[in-house]
């Protein structure tokens, strides 16, 4: 198969990517390992905060519902339930259904591969039972089951603080969120305030010693403190943030960069958000873990510039409308995590050095 | 975390396994794969990843920006020989594995 | 273990479907993943794993961990997270890994 964009992962970034090349006239094919289009945004009950100002304020399945729409009405390929397995020696995409191998050729690739969860180690945690917040809130929102009946929350981010809530609100008996530090890592006020009022206790300078169990996770003992707490639960939530997805960027050799704020390793990339493959592009929480507003943008610089190169729209026009969603970017990103935006920087920063420091050599 | 507590969960290396390794002079995620198959399950380190990086961290006393990301290898996640080979050469892929297989009444 | 429809962003009336899980006889809904059916059914065990025979099941539920594996009729290390359960389909526990070479060995 042959197209000229192709993107790799069908969540909000892939998504909203598709969409806005597309209407750029930009022959486009997005792919998802998933059985349908979405990603994250399958389960994202709760409202969106700080999305950019051409979206309304929205739950995360009414976005999805919407974005997957608007792709109907463009000339979108979508290749559900295919998985990117590699890449061949002629720089061909392969990708699987599980039966065949299909290579794709692609002038321009967006990897939009989103964003892991981290894991925690101790004793017992490879129980069934012990999960990460994101499944049980696949489970909840988007499989309609409880995940458990008695749950234990480890980890007071946003999005533990957020699952937390939506558990106990869906039946789930939240007996605690534990967090090792002495202080919440969480800021939105909403949620916490909410699970205040339905009673969830939250142990601060606390770990799990140890889980027990069977066949599945029975009990857990908690180190609160300078005690230790005892307590039933069949459900362990580890909520202990995200990093970016990176296997496709090292099979299309784009270099990695290190910037704790957002999550981690991750590839470098240019205002344009293109990686130090120039056929490669980033989009999304594969870029840096960040908030849904800055997901969508960008989503749609990536798409911009690839419109540009493949000369849909003039360099002016694509340089100005740029500028624009930079500046929309820094406004949405240092409402919530300031240090997010500063470290996006750098990695631009870092593409720039390297960029130079090509040229000289070349030279 | 104890000694025993599990790191990688597909080839259930615990801590006690990882630390050896480490002071036998492993410093890279890829090294104590080398030496105890940690990350080499079905996952492919996809989990046991940032675990085994924070640990290296923490015992050689160097930041997390100094240690490396294991080698993300084809194919990117677990598939089929048959789907690797294609329809046509999956059946010669079954062919070898028939050839190689012994045949009723050897003696070996 | 349903949650009453006004918890959730749409009602999951969709049709019951009949699968069976190490011989018994079980229901899942209609585009339900065989992971979620599973532990509708409150079976959060679905294997165990290979080398410690330790009991495993949904961790990640994205397609990356591999914990969750499951077999489907006669296929194995099905991930049970990213499939979804087909009426009549015929799962077993994983129980580690399957002995490919045994004819070999036993020579």
């Amino acid at each position: 198969m042959k197209t000229d964009l192709f993107i790799i992962g069908g969540g909000p970034a892939g998504l909203h990517a598709a969409s806005v090349a597309a209407t750029y006239g930009i022959e486009t094919m997005i792919v998802d390992e998933s059985f349908s289009l979405g990603g994250q945004l399958r389960q994202q009950t709760q409202q969106l905060r700080n999305l950019p100002k051409s979206f309304k304020t929205q739950t995360g399945t009414a976005l999805a519902k919407q974005m997957i729409e608007k792709l109907r009405q463009l000339d979108v390929t979508k290749l559900v339930k295919h998985t990117m397995i590699g890449t061949y020696q002629d720089g061909r995409i392969g990708v699987t259904d599980g039966h065949r191998t299909i290579p794709i050729s692609a002038n321009k690739i967006i990897v939009a591969t989103g964003a892991a969860e981290e894991a925690c180690a101790f004793p017992g945690w490879t129980l069934p039972g012990v999960m990460t917040v994101g499944a049980a809130q696949i489970l909840l929102n988007r499989e309609y089951v409880r995940p458990g009946k008695n749950a234990l929350i480890l980890g007071s981010n946003n999005f533990a603080l957020q699952v937390a809530k939506q558990l106990a609100e869906g039946g789930v008996n939240v007996k605690g969120i534990i967090e090792n530090k002495e202080r919440m890592e969480g800021n939105e006020t909403e949620t916490i305030d909410q699970l205040q009022k339905i009673g969830v206790p939250l142990y601060f300078n606390s770990t799990i010693q140890r889980a027990f169990g069977r066949e599945k996770v029975e009990k857990v003992i908690l180190n609160h403190g300078h005690k230790a707490l005892e307590m039933d639960v069949d459900l362990i939530c580890i909520g202990k943030g995200l990093s970016p997805i990176l296997e496709p960027f090292e099979i299309l050799d784009c270099h990695f960069t290190y910037e704790q704020a957002l999550g981690g390793w991750l590839p470098v990339y240019s205002l344009s958000m293109q990686t130090s493959n120039p056929s490669v592009y980033v989009a999304g929480n594969a870029a840096g873990i960040t908030d849904m507003g800055a997901i969508l943008l960008t989503a749609e610089i990536a798409a911009v510039s690839i419109a540009e190169s493949l000369e849909c729209v003039n360099n002016a026009d694509a340089d100005k409308t740029r500028k624009l969603l930079w500046q929309e970017l820094e406004q949405i990103e240092s409402e919530s995590f300031k240090r997010t935006f500063q470290a996006r920087a750098n990695v631009v920063k870092r593409f720039q050095e390297e960029t130079d420091l090509s040229q000289v050599n070349g030279q | 975390m104890d000694e025993s507590t599990i790191i990688c969960k597909c080839e259930e290396i615990n801590l006690a396994e990882i630390e050896s390794a480490i002071q036998s002079g492993a410093h890279t995620f890829d090294d104590i794969k080398r030496i105890t198959r940690c990350g080499m399950g079905p996952c492919q380190a996809k989990i046991c990843s940032s675990l085994v990086r924070e640990i290296i961290s923490q015992s050689l006393e160097v930041s997390l920006s100094e240690i490396g990301l294991p080698r993300m290898r084809m194919p990117l996640k677990p598939t089929r020989i048959a789907a690797l080979a294609g329809k046509e050469t999956s059946s010669s892929v079954v062919s070898v594995f028939a050839e190689s297989a012994p045949k009723e009444g050897d003696e070996s | 273990m349903k949650i009453s429809p006004d918890k959730l962003v749409e009602d999951n009336q969709n049709k019951e479907i009949p699968f069976y899980f190490n011989g018994k006889l079980l229901k899942a809904k209609q585009g339900q993943t065989i992971a979620a059916a599973l532990m509708a059914n409150g079976i959060c065990k679905f294997g165990v794993s290979r080398k410690l025979q330790q009991p495993r099941g949904l961790f990640c539920a994205n397609g990356r961990c591999c914990s969750c594996f499951v077999s489907v009729n006669g296929l194995d290390h099905v991930l049970s997270c990213m499939t979804q359960v087909e009426a009549g389909a015929n799962i077993s526990s994983n129980e580690g890994d399957p002995n490919v070479r045994r004819e070999v060995n036993e020579n």
